[in-house]
């Protein structure tokens, strides 16, 4: 399998070339287009592990596509303009934020984690899937606007907005971003993301919730 | 099944340091412009970084962040009111909220700052002159800037986009923002210019809001709204898109 991506950065497209009988595993509504000897496979993989997905701002399903007898291809793409890019499994794993999850090579397990109770009410739901590989593989990560990689070398602070993956090897707590919580609201940072330890950071330069805050409050309302 | 890594990263620009002259030069760099761009500030030990609120997409743990009131350098009692009220209108109908946060560090550290909307940083150093903002421009500064909140009139009022202006003055690095990409026009005796693609203009440059033309039948049925003219000699910056056709093309489409 090779993952090709597109229309780099702004409007990217993954093209997924598959070998006879391999599987790539997709985010619900991901595909563009596929070969006709490609076989989509829908599944909830488990009604709790959908449930849970739900709550993460994703989908409740996934599909899985085969290509049967011979090669074939399959185009994917995220809901929102910016860059895609593939990170390669580690043995560690990565967290990925949901909504940054696009597809993944069939052996990668995910499971969604809470990113803590506070979290829950903050409208900017910290919700993580931990990946994790027991072979080597592949996940696909969409981002609204470009992708950065930071190198975390002991302590930073990031808006959780604006979070895509981390390597597993980091801890992470999700908190105020001010010294107070009347600090934190003025200073219209919301909440942000401590890391602590050693490892690599994958960042979206804009953030979705606050694009649709700067165009939302100048809509009208919406009518009941 | 070893995946095969697509060709990754962008090319970076080299860091950037503010020419030599008067002042703090910030060591800066601006990457993944023109759609998604984002400020990356290494910050030296007493310096201060001053970002619009919620600008910060990242910073080094030691680097400090303090919430203020942008009211100006040595603001009165009155400025400091004037700037509450001001902060609430806006906070009601829309915008920055004039209130900044301040960055300082005691080692060295950085700072990556990005605005909401899709669009373009740029970097000015300031060298005494004065540089009037569209409301929403403004990004980041560090020195001895001064910014102050213009009231663009009555007229400015109804045209929305023309009710606040920054004018920023002094010493020091300046970075502002666009919706869509960043474009310059040098005026020389007069120009117009759609307010909602208005970025920003030299400060010795004077504008009046007017109907782009064709009396009360253009104003209703070109599309083109109110207009800026601008006379006198300098520079104007404009964006590409316009956040106000955005939302009117947006607006009919919801449910």
């Amino acid at each position: 399998m090779n993952f090709e991506i597109l229309h780099r950065p702004a409007h990217s497209m993954a093209r997924v070339h598959l070998n006879a009988n391999e599987s790539v595993l997709a985010e619900s509504g991901a595909m563009i287009g596929m070969s006709p000897n490609v076989q989509m496979q829908t599944q909830a993989g488990g009604l709790m592990s959908g449930i849970k997905r739900m709550f993460g701002g994703e989908s409740f399903f996934r599909n899985t596509f085969t290509a049967h007898n011979g090669p074939g291809e399959v185009l994917l793409a995220h809901a929102l303009c910016g860059d895609m890019r593939t990170l390669e499994m580690t043995q560690y794993g990565y967290f990925v934020q949901s909504s940054s999850f696009v597809a993944s090579t069939p052996n990668v397990q995910t499971e969604t984690k809470i990113g803590g109770f506070k979290t829950f009410f903050a409208g900017e739901g910290v919700f993580v899937l931990k990946a994790t590989a027991p072979s080597p593989g592949a996940l696909l990560i969409g981002a609204f606007g470009g992708i950065e990689e930071l190198q975390c070398d002991g302590n930073l602070v990031i808006d959780t907005g604006h979070l895509v993956a981390w390597d597993a090897t980091l801890d992470y707590s999700v908190g105020k971003s001010g010294s107070g919580w009347i600090a934190s609201f003025l200073s219209g940072e919301g909440l942000v993301c401590h890391f602590r330890g050693q490892g690599r950071i994958w960042i979206q330069t804009r953030n979705a919730s606050a694009y649709g805050q700067a165009i939302g409050s100048m809509l009208p309302p919406r009518s009941a | 099944m070893q995946p095969q890594m697509a060709p990754q990263g962008y090319p970076q620009p080299p860091m950037a340091y503010g020419a030599p002259g008067a002042g703090p030069t910030a060591a800066h760099q601006i990457t993944h412009g023109p759609s998604f761009a984002m400020l990356r500030v290494d910050l030296r030990p007493g310096e201060t970084l001053v970002a619009e609120a919620g600008a910060m997409i990242a910073r080094h743990q030691r680097v400090g962040m303090e919430v203020k009131l942008n009211a100006g350098r040595s603001a009165g009692i009155f400025a400091k009111l004037k700037a509450i009220f001001i902060a609430l209108v806006r906070k009601a109908i829309g915008g920055e909220t004039f209130f900044v946060n301040h960055f300082t560090t005691p080692q060295s550290g950085s700072v990556w700052l990005a605005p909401a909307l899709s669009g373009q940083i740029q970097y000015r150093r300031m060298q005494g002159e004065t540089l009037v903002l569209s409301s929403g421009a403004y990004l980041a500064h560090m020195g001895d800037v001064d910014l102050k909140l213009k009231f663009g009139g009555l007229r400015g009022m109804l045209a929305k986009e023309g009710a606040f202006f920054l004018a920023v003055s002094g010493l020091g690095d300046l970075w502002y923002t666009s919706y869509g990409g960043i474009e310059y026009v040098d005026v020389n005796g007069s120009y117009m210019i759609d307010n909602g693609h208005l970025v920003g203009y030299e400060g010795n440059l004077t504008f009046n809001i007017r109907t782009a033309g064709g009396g009360m039948m253009g104003f209703m049925a070109s599309g083109e709204g109110l207009v800026c003219e601008f006379q006198g000699q300098g520079r104007v910056w404009i964006q590409t898109r316009n956040l106000g056709a955005l939302v009117s093309w947006l607006s009919p489409l919801l449910p």
